[in-house]
């Protein structure tokens, strides 16, 4: 397999007296769809900013592709896509012209841009829309624009911060279609996600995120082990499976009292 | 039944104003505090326009206060469409409502307010300023009445025919700029009254003339006319008034139906997209640079048309930087060099440059891999300003040149304009990357809470910084201006000043490169806080 994707040492973010990532040690193998679960508040989104390098660690290293992202941007940003969650893009812009913006931004040619826009465009089901500021798309369009410009520059590896957190099945569906296309070429994924049916059907491999630690990684069945799905490997791991819900609301239906 | 319709609705807007008090106790303080101190603003302008009363042009004054009052009713729901609630038709549109008693209820209800009030104050100080006689007290009490309709009226129809604009995101935009309105506005109106202080009221005297004849102003003109004994005009004036009453009713009306019957269509996507005009690659794309210069250049100058905050931005430092220079000169009372003016307010649009890219700056910071990168973008952007700022400081300085009658001294003005051009671009880059802060999207807020000491240390040290790096041009004029003879060199100054100015941008530009480069996440954590 050579080189793994993104290979983590160490890796600690404090907010204040907020710990958000504590001392991750983590290798992505390459040309893998990976998933990087875990609870609201985990420090899933932390983590992915630090490996992308929009986010200074405290402490730690990260590389990609066998570059380390910190002392040597110029090999690691050619070489990754990212689609944050919780930044804005440019919204003023419509969405052709963002991607148009975005690929000359990354020193691609401007034909060149224009082509693969185009295609993009298409294949994401958003020509109709092109000519449209991205300030008036729906969240669906925002993830696909924002999709479109990551992957823009044809990136090895590709970091997605939820990426389809409130997006409708339809735009879903285009997303996963895109993707899945993307890794067969033998390039790698990497999203962050709360809803464990999607990672299962998604992904080959896994990383269980709590409390700003990894709890568990590895491909898919290994991480699921003996459990009957994801979800509830999910829920053992991070120690959420005992709680009983419904002890405390006895009252709770069941008729008028 | 159609007084119960139009006594549910009053009731309606008498509830919305007490429960949007109810909200906090800080709304309440503004509301309040924002009522006395408007009712202190009409008890005064009452007065004063009792005490106008016998003027000779006591008549010009009322009218053009009563248009300009016109005017500002016109402007309200465009800039402030969140005001009134009752405002917006489409949320009655449930109900089944004939639209003559819509209209009679939404028009009693826009009585109600802290804005009819002021506005009746001033009307009958209006009144009360120009009526000599009997008749024109009578005739007055129809002004009144009439004026303050024909102000609500008109709020109203404006606020009909755009209320798919104002519940937009268009309209959104909009309410940014009315905070530039009102800043304009301002120097426009203590110009105009230095002007009045300076020559007199008879200077109103052309436009009242023709306002006379504008309805509500109108209304005024005809209890005037009814004092100076012309009946005539005061009949066409008062006919006049009723008809705009009647025609602005008349097109609310159908506004109204329209909305009420016809579906929203704010939700049917697919049909519109199509009539989205194609924005194809514009002509200027061509004319710029290629590679990330052209790029960057071409983002800049999209936003300062497109994003309501950097429009605002924009216009207010076009306005200002072309107002106090000329307005000075045009009351001989300005120096010639208030024409640097503008370059100094153009170049504070180089301040916090990637905190104008909001958090969206990741985009350009995922980009940046190197020193000579954040170089070329900065250096882009400082272009992009130059292109609007260049022509426009020099068509200012050659205006207010022109005013003054100064020519000899055109060159070093010039100089001295780019001089500190160079100097705002130099310091505005580097504060960009060491003191970037949130702009806050909505509001009117331009700092994100809890960075205004930074926004004022980036603003105000930067422009002292600017100040000191000027000096040597500065001095280099006085200098000049004092020693024997140095007048015939002084046009060395232009050449002198221009060459300074791009040298110190190039350095500042080079100092600010490895600042933005090394410091990436930190710009992007200050600038994603709005």
């Amino acid at each position: 397999m050579g080189v793994s994707a993104v290979r983590v040492r160490g890796l600690w973010k404090r907010f204040g007296q907020q710990v958000a990532v504590a001392g991750i040690d983590l290798e992505l193998p390459a040309g893998k769809f990976i998933g990087l679960v875990g609870p609201n508040g985990a420090g899933k989104t932390t983590t992915l900013s630090m490996v992308t390098g929009l986010l200074r660690p405290d402490q730690g290293s990260v590389e990609v592709v066998g570059h380390d992202v910190w002392r040597d941007p110029v090999e690691v940003k050619a070489r990754i896509g990212v689609l944050p969650e919780g930044l804005r893009l440019f919204e003023r812009l419509s969405g052709r012209e963002l991607l148009a913006y975005s690929g000359r931004l990354r020193g691609l040619p401007g034909a060149e841009v224009d082509k693969r826009a185009t295609q993009l465009l298409d294949v994401l089901d958003l020509a109709g829309a092109q000519h449209k500021l991205v300030v008036d798309y729906s969240t669906g369009m925002r993830k696909k624009i924002g999709l479109a410009a990551a992957l823009l520059h044809n990136p090895e590896v590709l970091f997605l911060d939820e990426p389809f957190e409130g997006v409708d099945p339809v735009s879903a569906q285009t997303i996963r279609g895109v993707l899945e296309r993307y890794t067969a070429s033998g390039a790698t994924v990497v999203f962050s996600s709360h809803v464990m049916e999607l990672v299962e059907s998604l992904c080959d491999w896994v990383a269980v995120m709590a409390a700003g630690r990894i709890r568990a990684h590895g491909p898919l069945a290994e991480v699921r082990g003996d459990a009957p799905s994801l979800q509830q490997a999910f829920l053992e791991l991070v120690g959420a499976n005992g709680r009983d819900a419904g002890a405390d609301l006895d009252w709770l239906g069941g008729g008028a009292r | 039944m159609s007084t119960d319709v139009t006594g549910v609705v009053v009731q309606l807007k008498l509830s919305l104003l007490r429960n949007g008090l109810r909200q906090s106790a800080g709304r309440r303080a503004a509301y309040i505090a924002s009522a006395v101190c408007v009712l202190l603003v009409a008890v005064l302008q009452l007065l004063g326009l009792i005490a106008l009363r016998g003027n000779a042009h006591a008549a010009s004054v009322v009218v053009l206060l009563v248009a300009v009052l016109a005017l500002g009713w016109a402007v309200m729901p465009l800039f402030f469409p969140g005001g009134d609630e009752t405002l917006d038709p489409t949320r009655l549109v449930m109900l089944p409502l004939r639209p003559r008693l819509l209209v009679r209820a939404l028009l009693a209800a826009s009585l109600v307010g802290i804005g009819p009030l002021f506005t009746l104050c001033l009307l009958v100080g209006s009144v009360i300023a120009v009526a000599r006689g009997g008749a024109a007290y009578a005739v007055g009490v129809v002004a009144v009445v009439l004026g303050l309709l024909v102000c609500v009226a008109f709020a109203r129809t404006v606020a009909a025919a755009n209320v798919r604009l104002l519940t937009s995101r268009k309209g959104r935009d909009l309410a940014v700029l009315s905070g530039l309105v009102i800043a304009v506005g301002a120097q426009v109106v203590n110009f105009g009254a230095q002007r009045l202080g300076s020559s007199g009221l008879s200077q109103l005297d052309p436009a009242a003339d023709v306002l006379r004849w504008v309805p509500p102003a109108s209304a005024v003109g005809a209890v005037d006319s009814v004092s100076d004994g012309a009946y005539g005009a005061a009949v066409v004036q008062l006919a006049l008034t009723c008809g705009a009453l009647v025609a602005l009713i008349g097109v609310w009306s159908r506004h109204l139906t329209r909305l009420m019957t016809s579906p929203d269509g704010s939700t049917l996507q697919a049909a519109t997209e199509t009539a989205v005009r194609r924005r194809t690659s514009t002509g200027l794309a061509r004319l710029l640079p290629a590679g990330r210069t052209g790029t960057v250049m071409e983002r800049s100058l999209r936003y300062v048309w497109r994003d309501p905050k950097t429009k605002a931005a924009w216009v207010t430092s076009l306005a200002i930087g072309l107002i106090v220079p000329l307005f000075n000169a045009l009351q001989g009372t300005g120096s010639i060099y208030f024409a640097c003016f503008a370059a100094g307010m153009l170049g504070v649009q180089m301040y916090n440059q990637f905190g104008q890219d909001t958090s969206a700056f990741w985009m350009v910071a995922m980009t940046i891999s190197s020193t000579r990168d954040a170089y070329v973008e900065l250096r882009a952007r400082a272009l992009a300003l130059l292109l609007i700022t260049l022509p426009y400081a020099t068509l200012v300085t050659v205006l207010t040149t022109a005013l003054l009658g100064a020519w000899a001294k055109l060159p070093e003005v010039l100089g001295l304009s780019f001089a500190l051009l160079g100097a705002m671009l130099a310091t505005g880059a580097w504060t960009s990357a060491r003191f970037p802060y949130s702009i806050p999207q909505e509001g009117y807020k331009n700092v994100a809470p809890g960075q205004s000491g930074l926004a004022f240390m980036a603003i105000f040290g930067g422009m002292v910084g600017g100040s000191l790096l000027c000096a040597p041009v500065i001095a280099a004029t006085i200098w000049l201006n004092v020693s024997e003879g140095g007048e015939d060199w002084t046009w060395l100054l232009l050449p002198a000043g221009a060459a300074y100015g791009a040298a110190i941008t190039l350095l500042g530009l080079r100092l600010a490169a490895p600042r933005t480069a090394g410091r990436l996440p930190e710009i992007l954590t200050a600038v994603s806080k709005g």
